[in-house]
């Protein structure tokens, strides 16, 4: 594809270099884009990257496993597109997707991307774990099969398979269960939300599982759909519609604010601890959902809820987004983002970082460890935390 | 790997030296004009320490090394000319020390705008630096370096004029302080100390600069800003003269631009005042406006649009990205800045406009006073579109006329590139130039550090 | 350079092995509930061919033996870039590998080829002998567990993997057959839409009939007795690949374990 067929090669040059995408809001650090805060080389941040795209479709520089990585290094946390004073700021990550397209149809992504997307389409999940293990984590918790009830309660890939994930996706279907909301799952029969698959830049593969999930959606009659990651929320309510979907979808915190008020979830029981809140990027700046986690942490008794130095719009992103998680290109050094982002909580003096992402969930718990700061501060999903204020016993 | 490289990575970690293509292309790029030429290694240092072992390696090699901050000359000051090491110097970013008493701020060569700003916004509201209306990621290091000048620049002069003192790492890999920090731990003054002044302006020449002590000044509450217009030209210098013998005023600038075609023609003169009381503010409004304009208003030849007032607490200023980056819809523009004569700025503004005119581009100017009029920073700005090699062509040729222009009349150009860097020499005397040579040979006896900058011919 | 490529299609146990059941009737496993997929080695196989002829130009053809459902794996060597995709229809699963050898070699000879080339085994049986014996029945040199080769002239120059990380230099002369071992390129993606166009290709479907050969000509001379899994007690799973591979296996491996 030359420059001139590149959706964005008439605006990809006007990217000044002017720095701002590296920025939080307040200027405290220059680290708040996780790819250039793990290297800390120009490339890697959003105007290099830009910079690089261009000239590679312009034939000044030959496609290398080295563009590659950084072109893939990029999390989508949209920082850059906050903090971009310039007018084409909406499309900047777009513009690093398109360029992603063009090397999944060339062919040519790195090794872990390959994987990620193999697997996907292999076994439905970017482990590539068995397609028939997806439901395991739900025998003997008593959650029932989707079956025609009020919400579908959509799990993901990551909250299915991974081991500390497990938990809180079985802990949020306790307190839901104990609320009495009528919900049901998918089981084995649950497919990949394709969230990640379209930020890395498969279009087709990320059509065809839209399309699958909306047709088995349908076909069960679900209309209300409450997720446990944000990542499954932003493409269900974002990009799904674009295949001729309706459903209500929710990220299971804005249930849970709604169920606590509405006396539902008694969490009376308290908790008590120094919490700080770590922003999502897929309920923050792609969702502009700030508030109703907040919300939810607020109306527990004894939580002391502190924020971190960079939050809200400003929030610097665990590094876990892109398909991060898996393909892990910005792990390995104390520069990584997620274990900047533990230091940063570490600050504020909390003992527990409350976080709403499965993803999330599985790079601080990555950092923490790697801080050596297990003793002093754990992670723990909202759902885990609301769980414990009303008593329910997570499994752990 | 050849063994260079092995050695390089050996002193800054393999993560942070890099001979890839991608490295390379992305580092062989000013934003403004200039031509692209390609380092042989790309590193990004931590410490000082590992800045003095790339040095002594360097003068092994005989490998050309180019300091780079932000980035932000425009310039090309950080285009490896020559090839060889170009070092990203933003890694080493700590805030060191802010004595309050003595209102300094001791950083690392990284520091970048944006976090000193935010740094003293959040711990240290009532200190306040010069700042340059850069983007946020321009360092302060490179800026003083440069002999920038920022909106203090009227009340206290250039930035590098606000200097306690330095931490070079020599062309040949020693460690050096220049100021009270070399005889104490404390960084309040370079004066009485004999001049080492050495190291500004030479654009990386003489030296890397690891750390700085810069003075911190009174931040008040309040500032007040307020844009007085004229039409005529000849008056801009007698108003500027007239506001500085006032003593009341902070920032002074005064520009004109084509776009938006409301102001083209005329020539807005900003003037911040800055207060810690409403009496304060009412009183210095008093004494600009009414008693040193009142004149030109009564008679007609100028006017103010708008008056703003804000409380400075919990606000980092957000300068934000010129406009003028964006004019040609292309992401790029470039100015030639020189320290001109005040009474300069009719012709540079006449003469602004005309080059503009011939070579397609939207005119914009602006002067900057620095001093009691002693003189001021005045730019021509070219705005040029990234994807047009025709439009880069034009602006690169306003920019020399540019550069032509500022000695005709003359002034110096501030931060030359390689163009203004041989004007200058050419007319300069020629003791001085020799007097030049010999201090580079004396410093860097092997020629490494940015070759192909004021290389005295 | 006409290059023919061999390939079939497995079960994906890489990450399943957890899922693995003998089935009733002992000789196989439980299939019903497994995804199938291309021999890892027959990727990296294909993509060495590709970049040949992307280099030399020339035609790749890639054949199989198998059922209907093993079109599949055609298809995606179509996306990959191969020009021509031939599937020879029959169950394989009641074969051996000498009577796979005879079809293919009995295909291949009828097509025109300068290099043949097979993965080194494949994760079902794992047998890796299928393409010497093909080599031998075509009367052409062969080389297997090769990690690089090099055109030059009439001659490909191959470096095969021995133990202890030793490599082997060959010259062989053209037209010549090799067996190729993972890690000796990096595969390309092959996009979802990438396969879809795919099927815009043709497949050709070949009897053993067109082929001169018939089901009782083609007599196993190794029978499968039993299949059973290896005895409960310890857990082991031998990581093969190149280092990269192991390590990201490895890696897998322990990120999904209770450990941590």
């Amino acid at each position: 594809m030359a420059l001139a067929d590149y959706k964005y090669g008439d605006i990809i040059h006007r990217c000044f270099r002017c720095g701002y995408c590296k920025y939080p809001t307040s200027w405290i650090d220059l680290n708040s884009c996780p790819a250039y805060a793990r290297f800390r080389l120009e490339s890697y941040s959003t105007g290099g990257r830009l910079w690089l795209i261009r000239a590679w479709l312009n034939n000044e520089l030959d496609w290398t496993e080295h563009l590659a990585e950084i072109v893939y290094s990029c999390a989508t946390c949209k920082n850059c597109v906050e903090q971009c004073p310039l007018g084409f700021n909406i499309d900047i990550v777009n513009m690093i997707i398109a360029a992603r397209s063009e090397m999944v149809e060339r062919g040519s992504v790195p090794l872990a991307v390959k994987n990620f997307l193999d697997n996907i389409q292999r076994q439905g999940n970017p482990y590539g774990n068995a397609r028939i293990k997806r439901g395991e984590w739900i025998k003997e918790t008593g959650i029932r099969q989707y079956d025609g009830q009020e919400f579908l309660y959509y799990i993901g890939c990551v909250g299915s398979y991974d081991t500390r994930a497990k938990e809180t996706a079985k802990t949020l279907g306790e307190v839901l269960g104990k609320a009495g909301v009528s919900f049901g799952v998918l089981g084995n029969e649950e497919n990949c939300d394709g969230n990640e698959v379209m930020k890395l830049g498969e279009e087709g593969l990320f059509q065809s599982l839209a399309e699958q999930n909306i047709r088995q959606f349908r076909d069960l009659g679900v209309s209300k759909i409450v997720t446990l990651s944000p990542h499954s929320y932003n493409a269900i309510k974002n990009n799904y519609p674009g295949f001729n979907s309706s459903f209500d979808v929710f990220h299971y915190t804005q249930l849970l604010r709604n169920l606590i008020k509405d006396g539902r979830v008694d969490v009376s029981g308290g908790f008590n601890a120094k919490v700080t809140y770590h922003d999502p990027c897929f309920l923050g700046r792609w969702n502009n959902e700030y508030d109703t986690p907040r919300q939810v942490l607020n109306v527990i008794p004894g939580i002391e809820l502190v924020e971190m130095e960079r939050t809200r719009t400003g929030a610097l992103c665990c590094g876990g987004g892109g398909g991060n998680f898996y393909t892990d290109f910005l792990s390995g050094s104390e520069d990584s983002p997620a274990r900047i982002r533990i230091r940063e909580a570490h600050t504020t003096g909390a003992s527990v970082v409350a976080v709403a992402c499965p993803n999330c969930m599985t790079m601080l718990e990555d950092a923490v460890k790697a801080e050596g700061l297990e003793e002093r501060l754990k992670i723990m999903d909202i759902s885990e935390i609301v769980g414990e204020a009303c008593l329910v016993k997570a499994n752990k | 790997m050849d063994s260079v490289l092995k050695a390089l990575a050996a002193i800054v970690g393999e993560d942070h030296v890099s001979t890839e293509p991608e490295e390379i292309y992305i580092y062989s790029y000013d934003l403004g004009t200039t031509e692209p030429h390609p380092p042989d290694y790309v590193l990004a240092p931590k410490t000082t320490e590992e800045v003095q072992e790339i040095v002594k390696l360097a003068n092994r090699e005989k490998l050309p090394i180019v300091p780079l901050g932000g980035g932000l000359t425009l310039a090309g000051l950080a285009v490896p000319l020559r090839g060889g090491i170009v070092l990203d110097l933003k890694r080493m970013d700590k805030i060191i020390e802010v004595n309050e008493k003595a209102r300094y701020v001791v950083v690392e060569c990284g520091v970048s705008q944006g976090q000193l700003i935010s740094h003293l916004d959040r711990y240290h509201p009532e200190l306040m630096h010069s700042e340059p209306g850069a983007p946020a990621q321009a360092t302060i290091a490179g800026n003083v370096a440069i002999h920038g000048q920022g909106d203090l620049a009227q009340q206290y002069g250039f930035n590098s004029d606000m200097v306690n003192g330095l931490e070079i790492v020599l062309p040949t890999g020693e460690l050096c302080r220049t100021g009270s920090c070399s005889i104490s731990p404390s960084w309040f003054t370079q004066h009485p100390l004999p001049d080492l002044g050495l190291f500004l302006g030479w654009s990386g020449t003489t030296g890397i600069i690891t750390k700085l002590s810069l003075r911190l000044y009174p931040r008040k509450k309040i500032r007040d800003t307020g844009q007085f217009v004229v039409e005529d030209e000849e008056l801009v210098p007698d108003i500027i003269f007239k506001i500085t013998h006032t003593e009341m005023v902070g920032d002074l600038v005064a520009f004109s631009q084509e776009i938006p075609t409301f102001s083209s023609g005329l020539h807005h003169i900003t003037i911040s005042i800055s207060g810690d009381s409403e009496e304060e503010i009412e009183f210095k409004r008093r004494v600009i406006y009414d008693e040193t304009l009142g004149e030109y208003v009564r008679s007609g030849d100028g006017g103010f649009i708008g008056l703003t007032s804000v409380l400075r607490a919990g606000l980092p200023r957000r300068p934000p990205i010129s406009k003028a980056s964006d004019w040609k819809k292309g992401g790029g523009f470039e100015y030639v800045g020189a320290i001109m004569p005040v009474d300069t700025y009719p012709e540079c503004y006449r003469r602004g406009v005309e080059i503009s005119s011939r070579h397609d581009i939207p005119y914009t100017v602006l002067g900057r006073v620095i001093g009691r009029s002693h003189a001021m920073m005045f730019s021509w700005t070219y705005a040029f579109n990234r994807a047009d090699p025709e439009s880069i062509r034009q602006a690169r040729e306003a920019l020399h006329e540019s550069d032509d222009l500022a000695l005709e009349l003359g002034g110096t150009i501030w931060k030359p590139g390689i163009y203004g860097q041989q004007l200058v020499m050419e007319r300069m005397d020629p003791n001085t130039l020799n007097l030049m040579r010999k201090i580079k040979k004396l410093l860097d006896p092997n020629g490494v550090m940015n070759p192909g900058n004021w290389e005295v011919i | 350079m006409d290059i023919v490529v061999a390939i079939k299609q497995v079960p994906d146990t890489s990450e399943v092995v957890d899922v693995v059941e003998i089935d009733a009737s002992e000789k196989d496993i439980k299939k019903d509930t497994l995804i199938f997929k291309m021999n890892d080695w027959d990727e990296y196989t294909l993509e060495e061919a590709l970049r040949l002829k992307e280099k030399l130009g020339g035609i790749v053809t890639t054949i199989t033996v198998g059922p209907s459902e093993w079109d599949d794996v055609l298809r995606r060597a179509l996306a990959m870039g191969v020009d021509r995709a031939i599937r020879i229809d029959e169950d394989v699963t009641s074969l051996d590998s000498y009577a796979v050898a005879e079809i293919l070699s009995t295909l291949i000879s009828r097509l025109p080829y300068e290099l043949v080339m097979f993965g080194a085994q494949s994760e079902d049986l794992g047998n890796g002998q299928v393409g010497p014996m093909v080599a031998e029945m075509l009367d052409i040199p062969h080389a297997t567990l090769v990690v690089n080769l090099q055109l030059q002239g009439k001659e490909v120059r191959v470096s095969r993997e021995l133990e202890g990380g030793v490599l082997e230099l060959y010259n062989i002369k053209l037209p010549a057959l090799l067996t190729v071992q993972t890690g000796i390129n990096r595969p390309r993606y092959v996009s979802f839409t990438g396969i879809k166009k795919a099927r815009e290709k043709e497949i050709e479907v070949v009897s053993l009939d067109k082929l001169g050969l018939s089901g009782e000509k083609l007599i196993p001379k190794v029978k499968l007795e039993k299949l059973e899994l290896p005895p409960a007690g310890k857990r082991a799973e031998i990581i093969s690949g190149s280092t990269e591979e192991a390590a990201a296996r490895l890696t897998m491996i322990m990120k999904n374990s209770e450990l941590f």
